[in-house]
């Protein structure tokens, strides 16, 4: 095997100039998105482009509330990437559940299910902070202090733990199976 | 032996880093169409980089990972018969059949790959890659078999030579009309707007490369940018004169001239293509095949009955 620590600086800076974005627009976020991406606040100066595709992305923004329905989501789009990737919370609500915070619906935390690398407070943030929090997450990556896969990977038991606890124990076959005894209801019908 | 491997390497990897600053000026160009100010040029060198460094990689068995190094292959292949000026090394080979062939072929290679991965959305892009594959070889060979029929030869070092005497052949009109079909044909090629519709993104997530992470991708970026070189430079061969230039004493400096006149016109061929991409919405699967067969078919028609007359 070859030994590629020489050429972790160059790959810490070739991470850092071409983050990817997944498209997965949570909540009211969403709509601060495209300004980002615009001719006003060119988000592809830096490298960073949307991408449709979970095995591509580095960056994942969550933007805004996070229900129990799309936090299964979020966390199989998580796990689908391969493995230097961050995760940038977006809004107040991701970070203590912002105005949802008598929500029986709403994640307070996000933090005990995935991993963030960087937090912005603000309801909705600016687009201009929304590029603050992108550059910190730059200078974060060019010195290895981000590292939310690292811990992913070390403590998955406890976010495992939290995520059973939350979502009830084997969701992911629970999720698979759901649509499967109304389709063969519809089959039925067609039938009959 | 050691001669023609050391030129193939170095023609591949000029081939690689020219095309990774198409890539680079595909993104830029398109950018300040929009009035963004856009990536920097080497952008798609460091995407590259980024891809290689991915910790893990996924793999959906032996086909997955045979289908992108089959692409990757394919696209040296043909580039390695197209004529580069002087230096390309099997061009007396160089077939217009056999190199429209050769670039078709990483499509199948990057479908094998899709297909194998099992998921939907790839199934979706591979079925529309191949209909719209399909639906641009009609127009394709028109204009083909208007050029061999024009110049009497398929050999495309020989047209390069026949166009040095009798001058490019878009000024003559039977091949400027196939000239004009392969253009709308090179759309599709290159994977632009409006015959994107095996990529499709915002469609169909991303078609046939959705499921492509690491290392994979960096191979097919790597693939994308050859692609484009070799496409291009087929192109500024067949229909822009090529170029042999024999005017310095020096073989060096003929040889530089040769790779910056080729340059600029790969640079036309890919602007015209950007300039359309960048304007045009894309085409469902049904409008693309019968555009296909409809406009361009009946435009490189004409011009293969009137180069024949």
């Amino acid at each position: 095997m070859v030994d590629w620590r020489l050429f972790e600086p160059l790959f810490n800076w070739a991470r850092k100039k071409s983050l990817w974005i997944v498209s997965f627009c949570t909540g009211c976020g969403g709509i601060e998105m495209p300004p980002l991406m615009t001719s006003r606040y060119d988000i592809e100066r830096f490298g960073i482009i949307p991408d449709p595709s979970p095995r591509q992305y580095d960056l994942f923004l969550i933007t805004g509330y996070v229900t129990p329905k799309t936090l299964k989501r979020i966390i199989i789009t998580y796990e689908m990437a391969p493995d230097p990737k961050w995760v940038l919370a977006h809004g107040s609500c991701p970070l203590n559940g912002g105005v949802y915070w008598d929500s029986y619906n709403a994640i307070k935390h996000l933090d005990k299910y995935i991993p963030v690398d960087v937090f912005i407070a603000g309801c909705m943030p600016r687009p201009e902070a929304v590029l603050d929090g992108i550059h910190k997450l730059m200078e974060m990556i060019e010195s290895g202090e981000a590292d939310g896969w690292k811990r992913y990977r070390e403590n998955y038991e406890w976010y495992r733990k939290n995520q059973d606890e939350l979502l009830g124990e084997g969701w992911r076959e629970k999720e698979a199976r759901k649509w499967i005894p109304w389709l063969m209801d519809k089959r039925k019908e067609v039938k009959e | 032996m050691l001669e023609a491997f050391l030129k193939a390497l170095l023609i591949i990897l000029y081939a690689t880093f020219v095309g990774f600053m198409f890539m680079g000026i595909i993104r830029k160009v398109t950018a300040r169409i929009h009035r963004r100010i856009g990536p920097p040029i080497y952008q798609p060198i460091i995407d590259t980089i980024k891809f290689f460094s991915k910790k893990e990689n996924i793999t959906h068995g032996v086909i997955y990972d045979f289908g992108i190094i089959f692409a990757l292959g394919a696209t040296i292949l043909a580039l390695m018969f197209i004529p580069l000026g002087g230096v390309s090394i099997l061009r007396a080979y160089g077939d217009l059949i056999l190199i429209t062939f050769l670039l078709e072929i990483p499509m199948l290679g990057i479908m094998f790959a899709a297909m194998s991965s099992g998921n939907p959305y790839a199934g979706i892009g591979a079925q529309r890659a191949l209909l719209t594959l399909l639906a641009i070889q009609v127009p394709l060979g028109f204009a083909i078999v208007a050029l061999a029929e024009y110049y009497g030869t398929f050999s495309t070092y020989e047209i390069v030579m026949a166009q040095q005497i009798h001058g490019w052949s878009i000024f003559h009109l039977p091949l400027l009309l196939a000239a004009i079909a392969y253009d709308i044909v090179l759309q599709a090629m290159f994977g632009k707007e409006p015959f994107d519709i095996m990529i499709a993104p915002g469609e169909i997530s991303l078609g046939p490369m959705v499921e492509f992470g690491g290392k994979h991708m960096g191979i097919l970026q790597i693939q994308h940018a050859i692609g484009l070189f070799a496409e291009t430079l087929f192109f500024s061969n067949i229909f822009l004169g090529g170029a042999v230039v024999m005017t310095f004493a020096s073989p060096i400096l003929n040889t530089l001239a040769t790779l910056v006149i080729l340059l600029i016109k790969q640079l036309a061929v890919l602007l015209i293509a950007i300039f359309i991409s960048t304007i045009f919405p894309r085409f469902t699967i049904d409008q693309a095949a019968r555009f296909y067969w409809k406009w361009p078919t009946i435009i490189a028609a004409l011009g293969a009955i009137l180069a024949s007359l």
